[in-house]
């Protein structure tokens, strides 16, 4: 009786932790291939070029959780990374041309907020539509150029190393992951937006603010993106208007295979960051193992279907259990 | 008094219904004012050209959207489609290989559904994102087979003159691409207001359960949707390749976007159960002739996106105010 409650328990965490499963499936499986995958270069590369990726889901984690969702961000990142780069070629200090792209993401997220939280229009559409209508904003800053900052420091942002081993941009990452953590779990704004995502009803008649929570969830998102993109801008020197191109749509599935729930209400920073480090484990070790480029695409396909599936399919049968 | 009332309430029903056709007149209108070129016979038979590819994948959206999902896959097949098709005519001639591309794209449609119906996702939001990494998938199988290449039709050592004839052909004044879409949009327009099929997919999209509750087969429709979807998607594809002669591993890249603009700006309701195939034809022709617009008036090209992006987000806006 004993080992058979064991047994259940083991199989309902197996159930809750689809993400962190495949993950340690994967590092398992690398053990048997003879690369390169466990050196800490390339560990600490896998960090750095993920890290981007996992900066833009920590932001989003909260929409959803709030019961949101926003396709607004890999435009935010690329226009934010652009206006950046643009402000420096123009002789504006780095600190105040940092701060004019982030201003961007606190804009765009107040658009994004202005809509789907006080409009109530579907949140899906409407921030695609908002981030088509940034990349070409994009376009338009570049003329479809890449443009490359000419001040030195820039690069150092993200590319710079703690103690010589570490990335900055790593750090960033660590940071802004600590502090959605810290928002979601003890502060009374991250409390309410479990609230509002769990049942929009009800939070509003237990008397919290849910417009101005949700909306704030929007802001940080997009702040958090355009934080995002500078750190990628810095990484790669360059701004693009087609580094986003399918930036919104794999950060969301990422953070939905983590377990956060498009539905709202159920999920968190943690979540993110294993949800994330699926796709860029998955890509690391194909391309440690020599898998073309093209399959990659094709399997990345398939993990994302199959994992939203499997979340579908849960709240299928949970649905049915009541 | 009640004679000033009525028109007060036709006027707000144009406004409301027919906001675009007046969008529409006063585009042509500025256009052909400030750039008489606009009134050409050489410029509008190349309007109707351009309806080709987009209206077909558009019109396949409308019943998805009516259903109250989305399909974001459509890029995927349309690339697909494109890259097997040419791919088959080496193998097994022209007509097979149209007929193969057809029916690749119903039954990318299919597997969509499968996937959606399989998984219980009856939201908006999971349809968008299954589709995504389907879409994903078929843009992955497309670079596969053809090596990321772009492949030529006319590399082919068969005949390939059915093609020739659905991308240059013409019957007098209109092209054999338009002729195409107005029998495809005959058909969808009589399935739509004149079967039992397009009544159940707009109680589908109205309320599932209570369209389930009557009795009626949800499932069946939601997959009839899908495949609309992907036949109309493939058979935009066909169009697309014909008229250009190559097929590109990533020529739908943009497609789903700018065919669920044309349907939102026509008007039918993103959260389903309202719209028709004729609001989609409006909605796909203020696409079109906005970009015509846009490029005689000489806005560059990037301007454009944002200004498209702008109408999708206003035109959403203005449907959500009239819903509610």
């Amino acid at each position: 009786m004993n080992i058979l409650g064991y047994c259940k328990k083991l199989l309902s965490i197996v159930n809750k932790q689809k993400a962190f499963l495949a993950l340690i499936l994967m590092f398992t499986a690398m053990l048997f291939f003879k690369t390169n995958f466990y050196t800490p270069l390339n560990l600490i590369n896998l960090m750095k070029s993920g890290s981007v990726l996992l900066i833009l889901a920590f932001g989003i984690t909260i929409v959803l959780v709030a019961g949101g969702a926003d396709l607004s961000i890999g435009g935010v990142m690329v226009v934010s990374g652009i206006v950046a780069i643009k402000l420096m070629n123009a002789d504006v200090p780095m600190a105040i041309a940092i701060i004019c792209a982030l201003l961007v993401g606190v804009v765009v997220g107040m658009i994004n907020a202005f809509f789907s939280v006080y409009q109530k229009t579907e949140p899906f559409i409407i921030t695609l539509g908002m981030g088509m209508l940034l990349t070409g904003i994009a376009q338009q800053l570049t003329d479809a150029h890449p443009v490359s900052s000419k001040n030195p420091g820039f690069l150092l942002l993200s590319n710079g190393k703690l103690f010589n081993q570490i990335p900055n941009q790593v750090i960033v990452m660590i940071g802004v992951f600590v502090l959605t953590f810290f928002i979601l779990r003890y502060t009374s704004f991250g409390r309410n937006c479990y609230a509002i995502g769990g049942d929009y009803e009800v939070a509003k008649y237990s008397g919290i603010n849910v417009m101005r929570t949700k909306a704030l969830a929007y802001v940080y998102s997009g702040t958090i993106a355009a934080l995002g993109g500078i750190m990628l801008s810095s990484m790669l020197n360059s701004g693009n208007s087609t580094y986003g191109e399918n930036t919104a749509l794999l950060v969301n599935c990422g953070v939905v295979v983590g377990g956060t729930s498009f539905a709202g209400g159920i999920g968190g920073a943690q979540h993110s960051l294993i949800g994330l480090l699926v796709f860029a484990v998955l890509q690391n070790a194909m391309n440690m193992v020599g898998v073309d480029s093209y399959v990659q695409l094709l399997f990345q396909g398939i993990v994302t279907v199959g994992i939203i599936w499997l979340d579908s399919y849960g709240r299928k049968k949970r649905r049915e259990m009541v | 008094m009640t004679s000033k009332y009525e028109f007060k309430k036709i006027f707000e029903l144009i406004f409301k219904e027919y906001l675009i056709l007046g969008a529409i007149a006063i585009l042509v209108l500025v256009t052909s004012i400030v750039q008489p070129a606009f009134l050409s016979v050489g410029n509008l038979s190349n309007v109707i050209r351009q309806f080709g590819p987009l209206i077909m994948v558009a019109l396949g959206m409308t019943f998805v959207i009516i259903g109250g999902f989305i399909d974001l896959s459509v890029a995927g097949i349309i690339s697909l489609v494109a890259v097997a098709t040419v791919y088959l005519i080496d193998i097994v001639g022209q007509g097979p290989a149209l007929i193969i591309g057809i029916g690749i794209g119903i039954a990318c449609g299919i597997l969509n559904s499968a996937l959606l119906l399989t998984s219980g996702a009856l939201t908006q939001a999971e349809a968008l994102f299954i589709t995504y990494g389907m879409s994903l998938v078929y843009g992955a199988l497309a670079l596969i087979i053809s090596g990321g290449s772009t492949q030529h039709i006319f590399w082919s050592e068969n005949n390939t003159s059915l093609f020739e004839l659905i991308g240059s052909g013409s019957v007098g004044f209109f092209s054999i691409s338009f002729i195409l879409f107005l029998i495809c949009l005959l058909i969808l327009y009589l399935l739509q207001n004149y079967t039992y099929a397009g009544r159940v997919m707009r109680l589908t999209g109205g309320n599932k359960t209570a369209a389930e509750l009557c009795g009626v087969n949800i499932n069946r429709s939601i997959i009839f949707i899908y495949a609309i979807s992907g036949l109309m998607s493939a058979i935009g594809s066909i169009v697309l390749i014909s008229r250009v002669t190559t097929a590109s591993p990533v020529i739908g890249m943009g497609y789903e976007t700018n065919a669920i603009l044309a349907v939102v700006v026509g008007g039918t309701t993103l959260a389903g159960g309202k719209g028709s195939v004729m609001r989609t034809v409006l909605g796909t022709m203020l696409v079109i002739l906005l970009s015509n617009c846009m490029n005689l008036l000489g806005v560059s090209v990037y301007l454009q996106y944002v200004l498209k992006g702008a109408i999708l987000v206003i035109a959403i806006w203005m449907d959500n105010r009239k819903q509610s």
